[in-house]
């Protein structure tokens, strides 16, 4: 299912944003309220709760024993799925992950495996035989717009509140889930050259190109992905890291480091 | 975990500290997704579940509508993470068959022959299980389908009895469940109608029979719990309308006009619209030799005929829109709106002793959603 | 004074010969068969608090072009059901191959419902004035249920709104709502309409409305410019020269030389 927006909606939010202007009254460089909860799934090792503007989703996160992959036989694992579940908007469907999904999941994925977020050497009980699997589950509820910037900071809080269940399972005392840095991942998207933080769901329709930069605390970046029909010129993108670094500080600050 | 060596204290309370016939305790809020046509957020024991309507919306594929009726589905769906060993997203047997005696649990109450060939979608997400899923769904669905204005003729409540050491429990808790000697869950309507039952384990006759008392009254609770919740939604709004009116000493010019009589002039090519109170008379003044033809509720055509001038006084019944609509040296059109509805249109709603066929004439008087408020 | 709440179920009434809209019969007694506000000052109706359009013969909704066939413009109309324009229903002769010139996917359309069978096959009918395409101003969608709401009675609501915001304004009764103005008075009266769909189950809302431009006009005061009190005086004048301000300003539409 498709929703058909009707032009005059789209020029209405495309002619303000010319203007400088967004639909909901927010600054370009400006991010929707973020309500950030964790501890909500006592079933979980981990989660959190995120609300960006409407936007919700759920994290959770499972730790259970596993083996290693035959190429790195002493670190444990992160597999990270997204569900667009039909609940969070009329236009998803039942069944198995779309593409969209998909590179959500992966991007999230990369943004916690490449910054190092996880000590996945302290995940590994036997070398080659046992290790601790960590499973990111985000369940989203409501979709209204940028997803995935939600998906990034729920999957890091639920890290950094997860137990690793080592006594249930006779491994020992639980322990922390060994959470070293707090990527924080910003989209950014291209608005007649203008480029413009945190979109809606309409503003997600109406901008074709989009950027999304993960950085670490000391300001590195750890994963980018362009998603879209339209071109960025290099000016822009090296704008946009800018951008999304000095946000995703902010974020950080707000949110990650009052856990 | 492991069996608890007893399941009742010396009290003859619960591992929990219910009574064996008390339920967990139930938290509801209404209306908490945007998305959704109607969601309800409901908390029973520890069990999280989250229920989504979209709907009534046009069905694909095609060929599953039906040209008489709505269909319903229901999609029962637990989050990965909500039970202790991590699930496979998406479905599986067991959420199949929930899925499915879930739907029947609603089909007897929702009105789906008000929207042929359309679909009404109800996702029940379960965020965190702790025995009893399947009946905090359905009591979180029962909400969302009235949070979306889905005519229904009631809510459906539902709760599990079960048995444990031979004791008959209301509402298994996560032990009671795991170990018990049988687990029932039951989904009624307000009149006490089994819409669904399951039973696993092991009852005598006799037992059932007290069981079933048990569950009817966990439900009445239940339903009781789901009309407050509902009813609940607005009290904020209520609060600030008192605050409002405090403050205003002189009500706006306009709303004394509201309630005068309503002389309309018409001049060519304009449409005017005028809303009427009840027995409220409209007068149409018409310029020429027109006929003005006025269409009533019961399909009934009242033409009058005018001259040069002249006032037409055109009596409605109800709270109605009147819509006048004048051309020159054109017929003018009175036509009640609200009111001109086809026998077969989807607006009639009134049914007698739950014959959804009958449609008395006196009654089409409404498209559902669509009536007119007084103040 | 509140206005009282039911649910479906409710026992109403045991006057069966007033039962109206929203409401069941069962057993002799009168049963509310949705979520939403009683109304029995005569008949006893409910009206809901919300609820899907459903298309009804002789309505004027917006509709958004979705589908262009060789013969047939195809609209969404915020329903369960899409609505079917056959090109002999346009008011001139098009050739298949003109339609999409004259209106594409995305288009928004004033237009009528001209019949439903019981299958809810809906046919449109534009053959008639004021009936166009519309490529100016804005469309606000509020819950069908809350049309009334805003049109007031007696045309009251809209009539202040009207005279307010100087803006037409033109009400779908699907819930889509077409204003079109100076954009300050569009931001100011789509705001009102925001609180109209907020409110619309409290008493005294005429009232409140008329407040928030009262309030408004006062902070206006404090910063304003003679211009926008000049624009105040006008509006008065408005008041009392058009004492038969009409609820729907079609006849704007009428002339499309407006434009």
């Amino acid at each position: 299912m498709s929703e058909v927006m009707s032009k005059l909606k789209k020029d209405y939010i495309y002619n303000l944003m010319l203007k400088g202007q967004r639909e909901d009254g927010r600054a370009f460089d400006e991010i929707r309220d973020i309500t950030l909860e964790t501890h909500v799934i006592d079933k979980a090792e981990g989660s959190a709760k995120v609300q960006y503007g409407a936007t919700q989703l759920l994290v959770g996160v499972k730790v259970q024993l596993g083996t290693p992959f035959p190429d790195s036989p002493d670190v444990g694992v992160i597999i990270t799925s997204l569900e667009l579940n039909p609940i969070a908007s009329p236009t998803f469907e039942s069944g198995p992950p779309r593409e969209n999904a998909i590179e959500m999941a992966r991007v999230t994925d990369r943004g916690i495996r490449e910054s190092g977020a996880i000590d996945l050497k302290k995940l590994c009980i036997t070398k080659g035989e046992e290790v601790w699997m960590v499973f990111i589950d985000v369940h989203v509820l409501n979709d209204d717009g940028n997803i995935l910037n939600a998906a990034s900071l729920g999957a890091i809080a639920a890290l950094m509140t997860a137990i690793v269940p080592a006594e249930r399972n006779g491994k020992g005392e639980d322990f922390m889930m060994p959470v070293r840095e707090m990527p924080v991942c910003i989209s950014v998207v291209d608005i007649g050259g203008e480029l413009m933080v945190d979109p809606g769901r309409n503003e997600e329709t109406v901008c074709e190109t989009r950027i999304s930069i993960t950085s670490n605390q000391d300001g590195s970046i750890c994963a980018m992905q362009k998603s879209g029909e339209g071109a960025l010129s290099e000016e822009q993108v090296l704008q946009a890291v800018t951008i999304a670094c000095k946000k995703a500080e902010k974020v950080r600050e707000e949110h990650l480091l009052k856990i | 975990m492991s069996k608890p060596e007893k399941f009742f204290d010396e009290n003859g309370l619960r591992l929990d500290g219910r009574r064996v016939d008390e339920i967990r305790p139930m938290k509801i809020e209404v209306g908490v997704l945007s998305r959704a046509d109607g969601s309800c957020y409901l908390e029973w024991g520890n069990n999280k579940v989250l229920a989504g309507v979209f709907g009534p919306r046009e069905l694909h594929p095609r060929r599953m509508q039906r040209p008489d009726t709505a269909i319903v589905r229901y999609r029962y769906n637990m989050a990965a993470f909500s039970v202790e060993d991590r699930i496979r997203p998406g479905p599986n047997r067991r959420s199949t068959e929930i899925s499915k005696v879930s739907r029947e649990a609603f089909e007897p109450v929702v009105l789906t022959h008000l929207y042929p060939s359309a679909v009404i979608d109800v996702f029940a997400e379960v965020l965190q299980a702790d025995a009893g899923t399947r009946t905090a769904a359905i009591n979180a669905a029962a909400i969302a389908l009235a949070d979306a204005g889905i005519p229904m003729k009631g809510l459906v409540s539902a709760c599990a009895v079960g048995k444990v050491d031979g004791k008959l429990v209301l509402d298994l808790g996560k032990d009671e469940d795991n170990y018990g000697d049988a687990d029932l869950p039951v989904a009624m309507t307000q009149d006490g109608d089994v819409t669904l039952i399951q039973m696993d384990g092991n009852f005598t006759q006799d037992e059932f029979k007290e069981a079933m008392e048990l569950v009817k009254v966990g439900c009445k609770q239940i339903l009781e719990i789901q009309r407050e919740a509902l009813k609940g939604k607005f009290s904020q709004s209520e609060t600030e309308e008192i605050e409002n009116e405090a403050v205003i000493e002189a009500p706006a010019p306009e709303v004394e006009k509201a309630e005068n009589e309503k002389v309309v002039e018409t001049e060519d090519d304009e449409m005017v619209e005028v809303e009427t109170e009840d027995d409220e008379t409209v007068e149409v003044e018409t310029e020429d030799d027109e006929t003005v033809e006025v269409e009533t509720e019961d399909d009934e055509t009242v033409e009058v005929e005018t001259e040069d001038d002249e006032t037409v006084e055109v009596e409605t019944e109800d709270d109605e829109t009147v819509e006048v609509e004048t051309y020159d040296e054109e017929v003018v059109e009175t036509e009640i709106i609200e009111t001109e509805e086809d026998n077969e249109n989807v607006g009639n709603v009134v049914m007698e002793d739950d014959e959804n066929d009958k449609e008395p004439d006196e009654n089409i008087d409404e498209d559902i959603g669509k009536g007119e408020t007084n103040e | 004074m509140n206005k009282k709440i039911v649910i479906p179920g409710q026992f109403i009434s045991n006057n069966v010969k007033n039962a109206g809209s929203g409401t069941y019969i069962d057993d002799g007694k009168v049963y509310s068969l949705l979520y939403g506000i009683l109304n029995d000052k005569k008949r006893i109706n409910v009206l809901p608090f919300s609820g899907k359009y459903i298309p009804s013969r002789n309505d004027l909704v917006i509709g958004t072009v979705i589908v262009v066939t060789p013969s047939n413009w195809i609209f969404e109309l915020g329903s369960a059901y899409d609505g079917l324009l056959h090109v002999s229903e346009f008011p001139r002769r098009v050739d298949s191959a003109q339609m999409r010139g004259i209106m594409n996917v995305g288009d928004s359309v004033i237009i009528r419902i001209k019949d439903v069978n019981t299958a809810m096959k809906v046919e449109l009918t534009m053959r008639e004035r004021g009936l166009r395409a519309i490529n100016y101003g804005r469309i606000i969608t509020i819950m069908p249920t809350k049309v009334p709401r805003l049109i007031g009675h007696s045309g009251s609501m809209i009539t202040m709104l009207q005279k307010e915001t100087n803006c037409e304004i033109f009400v779908g009764q699907n819930g889509r709502v077409w204003i079109n103005g100076k954009d300050n008075d569009m931001d100011r009266l789509g705001k009102a309409i925001d609180i109209i769909s907020r409110n619309s189950n409290v008493s005294g809302l005429t009232e409140m409305v008329f407040k928030f431009f009262r309030n408004e006009n006062d902070v206006d005061t404090v910063v304003s410019t003679s211009a926008e009190d000049a624009d105040d005086t006008q509006a008065n004048d408005t008041e009392e020269k058009v004492p038969e301000d009409t609820s729907r300003k079609i006849d704007m539409l009428l002339d499309p030389e407006d434009e």
